[in-house]
């Protein structure tokens, strides 16, 4: 069976600005496969290629075997798509929407049905503009699916929900997926991407950076865990160098994130081994010098992001 | 409080498309207005039959060229001709020049010099005294060198009597179109303004509806809406405010359908240029009101100076209101209102292919 996705040495550019800059990759049938990047990274761009929004400037792009270019109206009738930004009409109610979109296409969803699969089965006479936000972007997801896709895209499906509003919509999209639809994503969000995707893709300024499972993504890096170390008293740098297995210095001291700065914390990232692990504390134990906190983080796609690119995630 | 008020005034600045609208909109209006020449009766068009062609004839000509309200012609045209013209309303007045024109005196006829004819219909009362007074003066002055001749022989009025038109009837239906045409065009382009401000359009693209499905869903539940309109519109006309309607209610809708769709596509186009909504409501009023006065909505073309009348012609809502006037209160067949249907037909093409050239989704 073909490929629910290939896409092939694809470039987008608009002027003398390139959005997409030779992207390949393919999305297998069953799979749920995220593009994971800051704003500005060309996942939009991609993903509207995809969906025959726009044209490409150059390479190829079919979608469940047909090329999206030639065989547009036929793609379209077979993926459903979730766009970043979309309204649907102010003055019909949810249940009628449903029923509009459903008459465009050959083959069609019970309005109803997708409703209650999304759990708006009691909010199917109310308008859009009466819904909360997590319940608009659960119907921007039941409205992606009222012809029975064979692939949804959704992008960006979380951008600006509460966490427990996410978390539901990640179940969403999990049994949707598990009903056997192939599903691609967009997202910045470094836990979504972990938690709901198969394949990652990590991109910024056009192109790809990186694809892999999540797991795979953050086994490669040769740093897997963060430790922060609190002392009694300041550390030399002969003495930081000295600690076995420390593969890099990130921060020290001075800040941590959020956290409020605390005097002789130091962050390091060592391999991910026990043994070097063990390593660190003997040599902090030799050292004489006092250990007053010790947390371990696993090192994370934020982490692996970071490494790829030199930034931070831009939001 | 200041600070909200500065706050407001900044962003109505940066919203430069609707400020420009709706400045302009008012300056438009005033010259419109300023356009019309609402204190005389407008200009008379005059055909001249000269049966003389003697120099006493052709000093009669040059003078009536210098009366400033008389649009004069003196294109071949035969006398039944012209009677049918000015029985239609095509022609204003038609003066006939006797072949004893240049009989000063009465030389050869012992009662003076033959009369010049004014022929006219009492479509136009005031005019008619106006031009009857100064093309009678005229002749008198021309005459009178030739010792005393008496004012009333000089020139005989054939006046023909057509049908009494209310001017209610005419405005009637200068408010259908009027209705039709801003309706059609403010309310689609701001619809669809607001369709692509809010991604509804880019949503509908990921479908695989086509785009001459979306255009001609668009239009057919617009023209029913002008339909139910224009019925509202005719019904207080009629039986509230004494109008009549002379004519085929049936042509008078095909006619109105045929108006909305031409606007419709005139909306689409706009909606095509439209930043925001509130700049497709001005682009849609600053299109609706000149094509409003220029079209002969409240009054006749014919007072409006210069080459606006011929320009009027080249108007959308001109074609429809001529035909929409010619059945229902001449009571003619559509058929015979082709022309003006041909025009419309034009326009429908016209626009519907700028509409589809310029129009985006995105």
């Amino acid at each position: 069976m073909e490929p629910a996705v290939q896409v092939e040495n694809l470039v987008k550019r608009f002027g003398s600005f390139t959005a997409v800059d030779g992207v390949t990759f393919s999305v297998e049938r069953g799979e749920v496969f995220g593009i994971l990047g800051p704003n500005g990274a060309g996942k939009t761009t991609t993903l509207e290629i995809i969906e025959s929004l726009q044209k490409p400037t150059s390479g190829r792009v079919s979608v469940l075997g047909l090329d999206v270019q030639s065989n547009a109206a036929k793609v379209k009738a077979r993926i459903g798509v979730q766009l970043q930004a979309s309204a649907y009409y102010d003055y019909l109610n949810l249940k009628e929407i449903l029923t509009l979109l459903g008459s465009f296409y050959p083959s069609k969803v019970e309005p109803g049905k997708l409703l209650e699969q999304v759990g708006l089965a009691d909010k199917s006479a109310s308008r859009i503009r009466e819904l909360s936000g997590g319940q608009q972007q659960r119907f921007a997801v039941a409205a992606s699916l009222v012809n029975d896709p064979e692939l949804v895209i959704l992008d960006e499906p979380t951008t600006g929900l509460d966490p427990q509003a996410r978390r539901n919509l990640w179940g969403l999209i999990r049994e949707v997926n598990q009903r056997g639809v192939t599903v691609v994503l967009t997202t910045h969000y470094m836990d979504e991407a972990e938690m709901l995707c198969g394949r990652l893709a990590i991109m910024d300024h056009g192109q790809i950076l990186a694809l892999n499972t999540p797991r795979n993504l953050i086994n490669q890096l040769e740093a897997s865990y963060t430790v922060k170390l609190t002392m009694n008293q300041p550390m030399t740098l002969a003495q930081i160098e000295a600690l076995n297995g420390a593969v890099e210095v990130i921060q020290s001291g001075e800040q941590d994130g959020e956290d409020p700065v605390t005097e002789n914390t130091y962050l390091l990232r060592i391999a991910n081994s026990p043994s070097a692990l063990r390593a660190m504390l003997d040599e902090i134990s030799k050292s004489g010098l006092g250990l007053e906190n010790l947390q371990i983080t696993p090192v994370t796609l934020e982490d692996v992001f970071l490494e790829l690119t030199g930034n931070e995630l831009r939001d | 409080m200041v600070a909200l008020i500065f706050a407001n005034l900044k962003m109505m600045a940066r919203n430069r498309q609707a400020i420009f609208w709706a400045l302009f909109f008012p300056l438009m209006l005033v010259v419109v207005f300023g356009l019309f020449e609402f204190n005389g009766v407008g200009v008379a068009d005059v055909a001249v039959i000269d049966n003389s062609g003697g120099p006493r004839a052709e000093l009669f000509r040059e003078r009536l060229e210098e009366i400033k309200f008389l649009d004069l012609e003196f294109e071949e045209i035969t006398p039944d001709e012209a009677r049918r013209k000015v029985e239609d309303g095509d022609l204003g007045y038609l003066i006939i020049i006797p072949e004893l024109f240049d009989d000063p005196a009465g030389q050869v006829q012992a009662e003076g010099p033959a009369p010049v004819t004014l022929l006219y219909s009492t479509r136009n009362p005031d005019r008619n005294q106006l031009v009857d007074g100064a093309v009678r003066n005229l002749v008198s002055d021309i005459h009178s060198d030739g010792g005393p001749v008496i004012p009333s022989q000089l020139l005989t009025a054939d006046v023909i009597q057509v049908p009494e038109v209310d001017y209610f009837d005419t405005v009637l239906l200068g408010l259908l179109g009027l209705g039709i045409m801003t309706n059609s065009i403010i309310s689609i382009a701001v619809r669809i303004s607001t369709f692509r401000n809010q991604s509804i359009l880019k949503r509908l693209l990921v479908t695989p509806l086509s785009i001459w499905k979306f255009f001609a869903a668009e239009i057919a539940a617009h023209v029913l809406l002008a339909l139910v309109q224009a019925g509202i519109i005719l019904a207080l006309g009629v039986f509230v405010f004494g109008g009549q309607i002379h004519g085929n209610i049936i042509w008078v809708l095909l006619v109105t359908s045929l108006g909305s769709i031409v606007f419709l596509n005139i909306g689409f186009v706009l909606s095509a240029w439209a930043k925001s909504p509130a700049a497709a409501s001005g682009m849609g009023n600053a299109v609706a009101l000149p094509m409003m006065f220029l079209g002969g909505t409240f009054f006749s073309t014919a007072a409006l100076p210069w080459i606006l009348p011929q320009l009027s012609l080249a108007l959308p809502l001109t074609p429809m209101l001529a035909a929409l006037r010619e059945i229902a209160i001449d009571g003619e067949p559509i058929w015979d209102t082709w022309p003006y249907l041909a025009a419309l037909g034009g326009w429908v093409v016209a626009t519907a292919l700028a509409a589809v050239k310029v129009f985006k989704f995105g």
